[in-house]
């Protein structure tokens, strides 16, 4: 199963994240939730770039569907990416064997 | 309803098979006759008309085998003129028409009857071409004048539903022999009428059966309870149904037919809630029944229900016996879900705390999040309750529901070993809870949060393709599980000899990037060695004692050469890359002793080639700490044999005095080396001059190179100044000192 990111995305649950989709609509919020997709719950969003979708002022919490994601900007200081790499390694394994 | 005879259907209609068919399925076509034309058609004149026609036939001698397409269109034609309003003044109207209009009949028909209509033209005029509807308007009024009702026109028409130019002259050769056959056709009919009434019976065959007074759209609803169902909530049946299916729109119009119709409309919820719940108690409608409540209403009157307690009313009395909605009395959340609402009797001012789907949090993460929630929640509850009481759309999905629902996505979470799943997570949460415990007092005493993660014991599923018993092949079915080679690729290495430069360059650094990710597998699985110990049973653990002591070995001898002694080439390649540089910190710590210190010496040995690959990288003091740690178990003579390796050849030690690595690395060494001479009254250190000579040399250095070009280690050892106050002058002490700040 490739939980590799979910479990990383796991750890960024509660942190603030800016979410870019394929739609060029960049939403920036909390990490409430993630699934094994990668789908996203965001709460408190607000759009980040210039408001020209006011659509969005309304919205406070917002699911989005893993697979119209085009980015995840994330705070550099709560990666270890080392540690990523490691993980990265694990599952490259895992999945020869 | 038209139902042609099955022959006059598939073939292009002779007149021939038409009248074989019709003649032989008579009672059909009788039947179908007293559909069209109605009880109240005049059947005397028909007859009549047909003898009279018929003698026409005999006379003219016709030819009935003309093939004229779209024949039965006149049964349609007929159906359509008939209207069943006109009856038996239609019938004859039509008659008289077709009589008239016919040049070749006009003139029977004037012998045999001399007073036609005076309004009727007498003879053909020049064809006016009318449209289709205008033709029928006037077969429908009947006696209406008419201009030259060109016959083959009509019938013409009839088949093209509009004004349809035909020329006089084809009409002229043409009009006998449709026209009879269409006579023939409407005369055949009325033959036998006294058999009609034997096929009474055999009418309700023929007639369309009555329709179907289901009015369900959409699926039937399934009684059986589905896979998958949400659990059961003590609420009523009925609205269970609802819930399970709320794609089929089940229409009131059944319910209504046999029940009154339960809920009047504009009923306010208060009402609806006592009338859905009486039945409740009473005792349910039988499982056929429609739902009350749309999910729609519903939500409305759990809204309102909802509306009311922010103001923090009373409980309302609507709720009899606690049964209709487990919407304040859930279960308590499964497996560290937070789901849930709180009691409304709780602060009113609290919006409801976020509920976060991922099973099983790391205690101190969801410490984290519960406190960020708290920080957050204080400004925004006014807002959120006003909001949240206006929303018509909330409360759709229960309490239950929503639970059943993320239950159903986090099953597929579970993981059979969760370090191997979620590696990540699990790592970086270990390592926070060192970190805080090394931040901690240790006076404290507070027991850091240790994550447990249940673990869903595995089952091992062996795929096998899917086979038949007796069958000589195989099935070649590609699947998820069982995927086909697409292509047969075959590596081969490359043997040209001629080779570029800078392939030759790029193809020794994927050379050197892949052995590093080979030892690095290697290490990860020596580094999850005591973990898997822990966990294995008995009998695997030699097994695994065995696996990781192989692996050790490889590791040590990827870096050794043949005769055993470390590979100096082989570790400055490694370090070249700075995957390389990583790799060695953290294998140092995981090598036995003698070869570590082998790969440091290694290390100070090539200093100013390694100074210099990483230039770019600066990343050589990431090896600073697994050093500092090789180091410190060196025995003395190891020691000075270090600090000779890093003065190395002429020149050296101003390299890497310039080098922030090597000036850490030999304050380090130094360090150590006065720590073993003050702490141990029998080190060996002096033993021989060796180690004199080096501090001598390396003082003379740091005396005489520029500050500047003396770049500042990572940390000072504090003891420096009393090693060098051992063997220089205070004045140069003071130097030093200068230097060393």
């Amino acid at each position: 199963m490739q939980l590799l990111f979910y479990s990383f995305f796991k750890s960024l649950v509660g942190k603030d994240v800016v979410v870019e989709l394929k739609n060029d609509l960049s939403i920036c919020g909390t990490l409430h939730s993630v699934d094994q997709y990668l789908n996203i719950k965001l709460t408190d969003i607000s759009v980040t770039d210039p408001e020209k979708y006011p659509h969005m002022l309304s919205v406070k919490n917002c699911f989005i569907r893993g697979s119209v994601v085009r980015y995840v900007q994330l705070p550099a200081d709560e990666v270890d990416t080392q540690l990523l790499q490691d993980a990265a390694r694990k599952e490259a394994m895992q999945q020869k064997q | 309803m038209l139902r042609f005879p099955e022959s006059s259907l598939d073939e292009d209609c002779t007149l021939e098979e038409e009248d074989d068919g019709l003649i032989q399925e008579e009672d059909e076509i009788d039947q179908f006759n007293d559909d069209t034309f109605g009880a109240g058609a005049i059947d005397d004149d028909w007859q009549e008309e047909h003898k009279r026609l018929a003698q026409l036939d005999e006379r003219d001698g016709l030819g009935l085998g003309n093939n004229i397409p779209g024949k039965k269109c006149t049964w349609l034609v007929f159906s359509d003129v008939e209207d069943r309003g006109g009856e038996g003044d239609l019938a004859e109207s039509l008659a008289r028409l077709i009589l008239e209009a016919d040049p070749a009949i006009a003139g029977v028909g004037a012998a045999e009857r001399p007073g036609p209509s005076p309004s009727l033209p007498p003879g053909p005029s020049p064809s006016s071409l009318l449209s289709y509807q205008q033709q029928q308007h006037l077969l429908r009024r009947g006696t209406a004048p008419m201009a030259q009702m060109n016959s083959h026109s009509i019938w013409e028409n009839s088949m093209g539903f509009g004004p349809v130019s035909v020329t006089p002259g084809l009409v002229t050769h043409m009009e006998d022999s449709p026209l009879m056959s269409i006579i023939k056709e409407v005369g055949l009919p009325k033959r036998p009428p006294q058999s009609r009434n034997d096929e009474g019976r055999d009418l309700s065959e023929r007639v369309p059966p009555p329709r179907s007074s289901s009015p369900v759209i959409g699926s039937p609803p399934v009684r059986a309870v589905p896979i998958g169902t949400p659990p059961k909530q003590p609420m009523s049946h009925a609205l269970n149904h609802q819930i399970h299916h709320p794609t089929a729109v089940h229409v009131r119009a059944p319910v209504q037919h046999r029940y009154p119709p339960p809920f009047p409309e504009r009923v306010s919820p208060n009402t609806l809630l006592n009338i859905a719940n009486s039945p409740l108690c009473r005792g349910p409608f039988p499982p056929g029944v429609g739902p009350v409540l749309s999910q729609i209403q519903r939500a409305q009157l759990l809204n309102s229900q909802v509306a009311g307690f922010p103001h923090g009313g009373p409980a309302p009395p609507l709720l009899p016996g606690g049964g209709f909605r487990p919407f304040f009395g859930g279960p308590p959340p499964p497996l560290g879900h937070r789901m849930g609402l709180p009691p409304p009797h709780g602060p009113p001012n609290h919006t409801p705390p976020i509920r976060h789907n991922t099973t099983h949090l790391h205690p101190q993460h969801r410490r984290m999040l519960t406190q960020r929630m708290q920080n957050r929640g204080g400004d925004r509850g006014r807002t959120g309750l006003d909001r949240r009481s206006r929303d018509p759309y909330s409360n759709l999905m229960t309490q239950k529901e929503k639970e059943w629902v993320t239950k159903i996505q986090m099953m597929q979470l579970q993981s059979t070993d969760p370090y191997l799943d979620d590696y990540y997570y699990q790592n970086y949460y270990e390592k926070m809870e060192k970190r805080q415990e090394r931040e901690r007092d240790s006076s404290k005493k507070e027991h850091t949060t240790k994550l447990i993660t249940p673990q869903v014991a595995k089952v091992e599923h062996t795929y096998r393709p899917v086979q038949f018993a007796g069958s000589l092949g195989k099935l070649t079915v590609s699947s998820v599980n069982n995927p086909r080679k697409m292509i047969d690729a075959v590596v081969t290495t490359r043997t040209d000899d001629e080779e570029k430069r800078e392939k030759q360059v790029w193809n020794k650094r994927r050379q050197i990037l892949y052995t590093v990710e080979k030892m690095y597998s290697l290490l990860l699985e020596v580094q999850d060695f005591e973990k898997r110990f822990v966990q294995v049973p008995e009998e695997d653990r030699e097994a695994l004692l065995e696996q990781h002591k192989t692996n050790t070995l490889q590791l040590c001898n990827s870096l050794r050469e043949w005769d055993d002694r470390v590979s100096d080439e082989q570790c400055v390649m490694i370090m070249s890359v700075r995957k390389g540089k990583r790799l060695i910190s953290r294998l140092l710590s995981f090598l036995p002793s003698p070869q570590a210190a082998a790969i440091v010496m290694a290390i100070s040995r090539n200093l100013p080639a390694l100074a210099k690959k990483d230039k770019q990288d600066q990343v050589l003091c990431w090896l600073v700490e697994p050093i500092s740690a090789v180091i410190q178990s060196l025995s003395s003579s190891a020691l000075t044999d270090l600090l000779q390796e890093l003065q190395g050849s002429e020149g050296q030690l101003a390299t890497v005095l310039h080098n922030k690595f090597g000036v850490t690395l030999l304050y380090l060494i130094l360090s150590e080396g006065e720590r073993m001479q003050s702490s141990d009254p029998n080190c060996q250190l002096m033993d021989d001059n060796r180690w004199t000579e080096l501090v001598f040399s390396v003082t003379r250095e740091l005396l005489s190179v520029p500050a500047s070009s003396l770049s500042s280690p990572l940390f000072t050892p504090p003891n420096l100044l009393s090693l060098f106050s051992r063997y220089v002058d205070r004045q140069r002490l003071e130097l030093l000192q200068d230097k060393l700040q």
